[in-house]
């Protein structure tokens, strides 16, 4: 069961309780460019404890250097080294896990994040932002080449995805031997500024289907975030909470990692979700309308 | 019956065409490849019509309407008529108007090309999106700029080559907001052949929305029965004295099965030997077997 949470009481035991905050972003600290009611002074409220703040997004659009302009603009405090994006988390897991030879290349369905982080790990990569496959003009295999040298097929959000990208890569998933398939997240949806829409599961959904094959995902709820996070950051999961809005994502991942969980309410999970005959397995620790609502517990 | 049986004899297959009264081709990898007949095809459904068969197109082909698709057969010099070709778009246009019964004020959101327009249009539903030139399109997609249109009761995907992430928007935006939305596929093809080589299908266009929703569409094309019952609408045919030949297990072979038609593959589509036979043998087992639809000549050398 979980607990929710209400009273200002509550809400400084659990800052106590937790020295490393994990934070979710999209519906949980902002909504596209708009900051939810609160989060500015909730993360103020925390740093001034000394808390350990991490923020730890699947959203691969933009890399961690971008992210930290989005906080900026939005006046919200945060380094680079607080940001493991699910771009970055898949760059690191190419070049130190898989070691991907450095005569081989990954093919990208995905945007400039995805890019910026290949680059600053010296990953070689094709696709992506080239205009030439950001098209929506008929794709022909008769004057397609296929790359001997692509080892990886890496997927992540794409609004530009169209039958181009996914037709390449999948020539490159059928026909070059041993090419990996990797998604950076499968969030089937994400919560734009104005609603619902289709999300990184949902770009890399056709290449499964037409494979028949799963993909590596390489953030939430993969342990492969967390181990990214683990090489570069020191914290005790049993003193560390994840503060996430989707339960398959946010809160699995936590509780793979062995760390507590928060859900909020301001983003993709409902009340209906959590609650009555169509209740979700996936349970989190506690639970709180919003992030904002952690200033009940007032500054020291 | 035996399955599995491969054809090889000029007797083999002259009791073949004496057992079945109608037949029924897939085409893509059957008849034609692209716009080149496979050779000895059209000589074999020549004599399958001396013979008085019943010949029928079955295709999960939405890209085409029938007309276009009759229009196809006339290019290639081969006999065929409206009656006989039945296509996933025909289908699915009938599965709207009659099964369905679709109001006339709704219309349905269209991922797909112009053969799914047409015959939406032939049976009288209205329809958006489609071959729209302002859905076809790579710039991103914005909620704020998106009116939801509320008379929208239905989603049909097809295969598309223009597909983008502004009609997948809009389709999810269709599904998840308007109450009791129809999720529809034409079919859910997962690959097809093309310029000697393979691309992906009809199903790898809808696997964004199945997956977004996490729910399937109801799928109207080959091995669903519905294409079935669409043919039989139209087209009287004993079952037990029925063959369906195609180059798909499953599709077309499982769509043989389920309306209890024997079946025949050939093996100059998307299926090889080694899909049929080994370790990976696929369960979906069809009746025969034969390289290629050109064989069935071979019974016009039969003593028989």
């Amino acid at each position: 069961m979980s607990i929710r949470l209400s009273s200002p009481e509550q809400y400084d035991a659990l800052i106590d309780k937790y020295d490393t905050w994990m934070f979710d972003c999209d519906g949980v600290l902002w909504h596209g460019d708009r900051l939810i009611d609160g989060a500015i002074d909730m993360l103020h409220i925390l740093r001034s404890r000394k808390k350990t703040i991490l923020f730890v997004t699947n959203n691969a659009s933009k890399s961690r250097k971008s992210y930290k302009g989005k906080f900026d603009q939005l006046g919200v405090v945060a380094s680079v080294d607080e940001i493991f994006g699910s771009a970055y988390a898949s760059a690191v897991y190419i070049s130190s896990v898989m070691k991907l030879p450095k005569d081989k290349k990954v093919y990208v369905i995905g945007m400039s994040g995805i890019e910026e982080e290949l680059r600053e790990e010296g990953v070689s990569f094709i696709g992506g932002t080239d205009p030439a496959d950001c098209t929506v003009e008929p794709f022909s295999l008769a004057n397609f080449t296929l790359d001997p040298t692509v080892g990886a097929v890496l997927c992540g959000l794409d609004v530009h995805v169209n039958y181009t990208k996914i037709s390449k890569a999948f020539q490159y998933l059928t026909r070059n031997p041993g090419c990996q398939f990797l998604v950076t997240n499968e969030d089937s949806t994400y919560p734009s500024a104005d609603g619902l829409l289709p999300g990184a599961g949902a770009i890399s959904a056709p290449l499964r289907f037409a494979l028949d094959r799963d993909p590596i995902s390489i953030g939430k709820p993969a342990t492969t975030m967390l181990d990214c996070i683990k090489a570069k950051v020191n914290f005790d999961p049993k003193r560390t909470i994840m503060v996430g809005d989707r339960l398959n994502t946010d809160i699995l991942f936590g509780q793979g990692g062995g760390l507590s969980t928060l859900l909020v309410l301001t983003g993709i999970t409902s009340e209906k979700d959590i609650t009555g005959p169509n209740a979700s397995s996936i349970v989190p620790d506690y639970v709180t309308q919003s992030i904002g609502d952690l200033r009940a517990a007032g500054s020291p | 019956m035996s399955k599995g049986i491969y054809l090889s004899s000029p007797e083999h297959y002259e009791i073949l065409i004496e057992k079945y009264d109608t037949w029924m081709f897939d085409c893509d990898g059957v008849l034609w490849h692209d716009d080149q007949l496979i050779e000895g095809a059209a000589e074999v459904l020549k004599i399958l019509r001396t013979r008085n068969k019943a010949i029928v197109f079955v295709t999960n082909n939405a890209t085409k309407s029938r007309k276009t698709y009759k229009r196809k057969f006339d290019g290639l010099g081969v006999e065929a008529y409206l009656g006989e070709i039945f296509g996933s778009a025909y289908a699915s246009a009938v599965y709207i108007s009659s099964v369905i019964k679709l109001s006339k004020s709704k219309k349905v959101y269209v991922i797909g090309m112009i053969g799914i327009e047409e015959e939406l249009a032939e049976e009288g539903i209205s329809c958006i999106g489609g071959t729209d030139p302002a859905d076809r399109t790579v710039e991103p997609f914005s909620l704020s700029n998106f009116t939801l249109d509320p008379e929208v009761g239905a989603v049909l995907c097809g295969f598309d080559p223009f597909i983008n992430y502004t009609k997948l928007s809009k389709a999810f935006q269709y599904l998840s907001r308007n109450p009791g939305c129809h999720f529809l596929a034409t079919n859910t093809d997962s690959s097809f052949p093309a310029d000697g080589g393979v691309l992906p299908g009809a199903g790898a266009i809808s696997a964004p929305l199945r997956f977004a929703l996490d729910k399937d569409p109801l799928v109207i094309g080959k091995p669903s029965i519905t294409m079935l019952d669409c043919i039989k609408a139209k087209i009287d045919f004993d079952p037990k004295r029925s063959i369906m030949v195609g180059d798909r297990l499953n599709t077309d072979i499982l769509f043989g099965q389920a309306g209890g038609l024997s079946t025949l593959l050939v093996l100059t589509g998307i299926t090889s030997e080694k899909d049929i036979t080994g370790p990976n043998a696929s369960s979906i087992v069809p009746d025969f077997v034969t390289q290629s639809l050109g064989d069935l000549r071979a019974a016009e050398r039969s003593s028989r």
